[in-house]
């Protein structure tokens, strides 16, 4: 493959990976939202892939096929596991913003992060200049998300999504070694793990997983 | 020294061990003994690079410098304290025997994480140190397994993994800068070694999503909100590791990437620290005018002392042994604030400050525990917090900061006051009731052995000790 092509391609993978952040601010359904994710997380590794097939690099190749088992196969297969019950509700999710005024806060930080990462981005490779500003802004997007939502699974997808922009910046601009991205990976399954334990924890307590609702421990009441 | 190596090996054979059923007497003795070893171990690797200043294990990935060993000093110090408040402790949160192994599982690899932090000298294995810090104690601050305890777990989970994953991308930005300017290894003296080098608009965002990720999870306002209920909320020796140590190794983090930051052009960053740090110290001294719970009034302290620490950073050069110092004298004051809390709750069975009065009548060792610890924290003298405060104040002074040097005494006295004013009530006055439970003699023991080095070190610094903070502050103080 010739540069031009790869980076195209890679354009065209950010530029997905982009709108699927968007559809997971938009979406009101558990299930459409892991869905969403796991498009999500496949553009990362596509994105991975093309970077590993461009650069001739072993090591990169390694880091797409450990993106590919950890992030959309494991982490959507333990939360379906986990978490069921949470998963097949019908009902919408709450959040605490209406979805215009989101997408448009949306639009605001991707302008952000475009502006933000165009000093560092000037005159670099044109794969670097898609993923770092994309990633920078995928991660802006995620902290929107977790901050929106109310209830735990989509809040725990949101941390992914923060994770998936790190990541998506990392793989263009750092090359590694097999035992740090083996350790990154096993971190990413741990997260989604003992999130969703805890999320199950709480549901058996509870009765429910909106966690907005948790609101025992203020200030100005007695233990 | 290759037996350093050893140091999270023992914790997570231990815990290992716990999980395969290792029960009753056995787990509480084999955690105290995992613990003491790995003093042993920390305080020999201490001696070393008190001498040498550094410690290669796996050159470029296992290690310690000076600073490190500090840290990894303290930790061990806090694990042996911890474990042994948790022998008495645990049986008596819980008679069944099961939840008690559960408890020894997930603290064993906790301490593990603790100790792990300073060994990396690799930078992206220190950032999965941290990472682990946090997974590793969720379970332990949602252990009461009640409604309070899980959502403050939840809190917990959520905003600190979303704070080490901000700063993620800041890690992966100054590892681009490295390769930007030759690569090599990617250990902490590398990047500072390649600082000059990179774009300082790199630096600069770098800076910045380290700042806010990692300042969540070291608890700076305003993203501080899920550390008083998780630093209350967990078992007692889980809340003195979290609070005595968890929270200064994630800025013992930010120390080792400090000089990185330092000299760039148009970019103030001791300005920023100073900022930041004051904003904490100062809203965390007046939220603990108002709280009603023993163990949160210490949680919101641990804010403050942050914000103590991230202004020292900004004074700068001259402030860095104060920092160190700092550091070490808020672990030990820290640590023993909540076994006296752990001890008054035991007797009492009510955190609720207000509930309490005359402690020193009805139970005198309760009330002479929380009232030495709440001077030793508070920084009264002659205990060793006031002196770091005051090493901290004077390098202020020295650096021409009046106005934060100012703030900065205001807010500790507010703090003083804050925290006096509740243990004081506590303490104080006519008994409301007359409680006199039996505490556990190890948790009595854990009381006394943390009283010890609290008073010592407030009247007389061992030589070994005082210059091992002052090669750990040269590595702070450094450019590169």
């Amino acid at each position: 493959m010739s540069m031009a092509v790869v980076a195209s391609l890679n354009t065209l993978f950010g530029v997905l990976f982009l709108l699927a952040t968007f559809m997971m601010l938009a979406l009101r359904q558990t299930q459409a939202i892991l869905h969403a994710y796991v498009a999500q997380a496949l553009l990362l590794v596509g994105s991975t892939a093309l970077l590993a097939v461009a650069a001739a690099s072993p090591e990169l190749a390694i880091v797409a096929f450990i993106t590919l088992v950890a992030k959309p196969l494991l982490v959507p297969a333990l939360i379906v596991r986990l978490l069921a019950p949470a998963l097949r509700a019908k009902r919408e999710v709450q959040a605490t913003i209406n979805v215009p005024a989101t997408l448009a806060l949306a639009l605001a930080i991707s302008l952000l992060a475009y502006f933000l990462t165009r000093p560092l981005v000037a005159g670099v490779d044109p794969v670097v200049q898609v993923n770092v500003p994309i990633g920078l802004d995928v991660l802006l997007l995620g902290v929107v998300m977790l901050a929106i939502r109310r209830e735990a699974v989509p809040q725990l997808m949101s941390l992914m999504v923060i994770d998936n922009g790190a990541f998506f910046a990392g793989i263009a601009i750092t090359t590694s070694s097999a035992l740090v991205e083996f350790a990154a990976a096993l971190e990413g399954v741990m997260v989604v793990m003992i999130v969703a334990l805890l999320t199950r924890a709480i549901a058996r307590s509870l009765g429910r997983t909106e966690v907005s609702a948790l609101a025992m421990l203020r200030e100005g009441k007695a233990p | 020294m290759s037996g350093l190596l050893l140091l999270p090996v023992l914790p997570i054979a231990v815990a290992a061990a716990a999980a395969l059923g290792l029960r009753g007497i056995w787990v509480r003795a084999a955690t105290l003994a995992a613990a003491l070893a790995c003093l042993a171990l920390a305080v020999a690797a201490a001696a070393i690079t008190e001498r040498t200043g550094k410690l290669d294990l796996v050159p470029d990935w296992f290690g310690l410098n000076s600073l490190g060993a500090l840290f990894l000093l303290l930790a061990a110090a806090l694990a042996v304290t911890a474990a042994l408040f948790s022998t008495g402790y645990v049986r008596h949160l819980t008679p069944d025997g099961a939840a008690e192994r559960r408890y020894y599982l997930n603290f064993n690899l906790f301490v593990a994480s603790l100790l792990l932090v300073p060994l990396m000298l690799e930078v992206a294995l220190a950032w999965v140190a941290v990472e682990l810090t946090t997974l590793l104690s969720i379970f332990l601050v949602g252990f009461a397994n009640t409604g309070e305890a899980l959502e403050a777990a939840w809190k917990y989970a959520v905003l600190t993994i979303m704070g080490a994953t901000v700063a993620a991308l800041g890690f992966f930005l100054l590892l681009w800068g490295l390769a930007q300017s030759g690569g090599g290894p990617q250990t902490f003296d590398a990047l500072v070694s390649a600082a000059p080098a990179m774009p300082s608009a790199l630096r600069k965002l770098a800076f910045a999503l380290i700042l806010v990720g990692f300042g969540t999870k070291i608890g700076l306002v305003p993203v501080h909100t899920w550390l008083p209920d998780a630093h209350s909320q967990a078992p007692t020796p889980v809340c003195a590791l979290l609070s005595g140590i968890e929270v200064s190794l994630i800025l013992y983090v930010v120390m080792r990437l400090l000089p990185v930051f330092t000299a760039i052009a148009d970019f103030p960053i001791g300005d920023w620290l100073i900022v930041v740090g004051l904003l904490s110290a100062g809203v965390a001294a007046f939220l603990l005018l108002q709280v009603h719970d023993l163990k949160r009034l210490f949680a919101y302290s641990t804010v403050e002392h942050m914000g103590i620490l991230l202004t020292a950073l900004g004074f700068g050069a001259g402030a860095a042994y104060g920092t160190v110092y700092h550091v070490l004298t808020h672990a030990l004051a820290k640590s023993l604030a909540f076994y006296a809390a752990g001890v008054v709750v035991l007797a009492l069975g009510t955190r609720d400050i207000g509930a309490v009065r005359g402690l020193l009548r009805t139970n005198p060792f309760c009330g002479a525990a929380l009232l030495a610890a709440g001077l030793a924290i508070a920084g009264a003298p002659p205990f060793a917090v006031f002196l770091s405060e005051i090493t901290i104040l004077r390098a202020g002074l020295a650096a021409e900061q009046y106005w934060a040097v100012g703030l900065l005494a205001f807010f500790i006295v507010v703090a003083f006051l804050g925290v006096m004013r509740h243990v004081n009530g506590m303490v104080f006055g006519e008994p409301k009731s007359d409680v006199r439970a039996v505490l556990p003699a190890s948790a009595v023991a854990t009381v006394v052995i943390a009283m010890v080095p609290v008073l010592v070190l407030g009247i007389s610094m061992p030589g070994p000790l005082a210059h091992l903070i002052e090669v750990a502050a040269a590595e702070i103080a450094r450019t590169p």
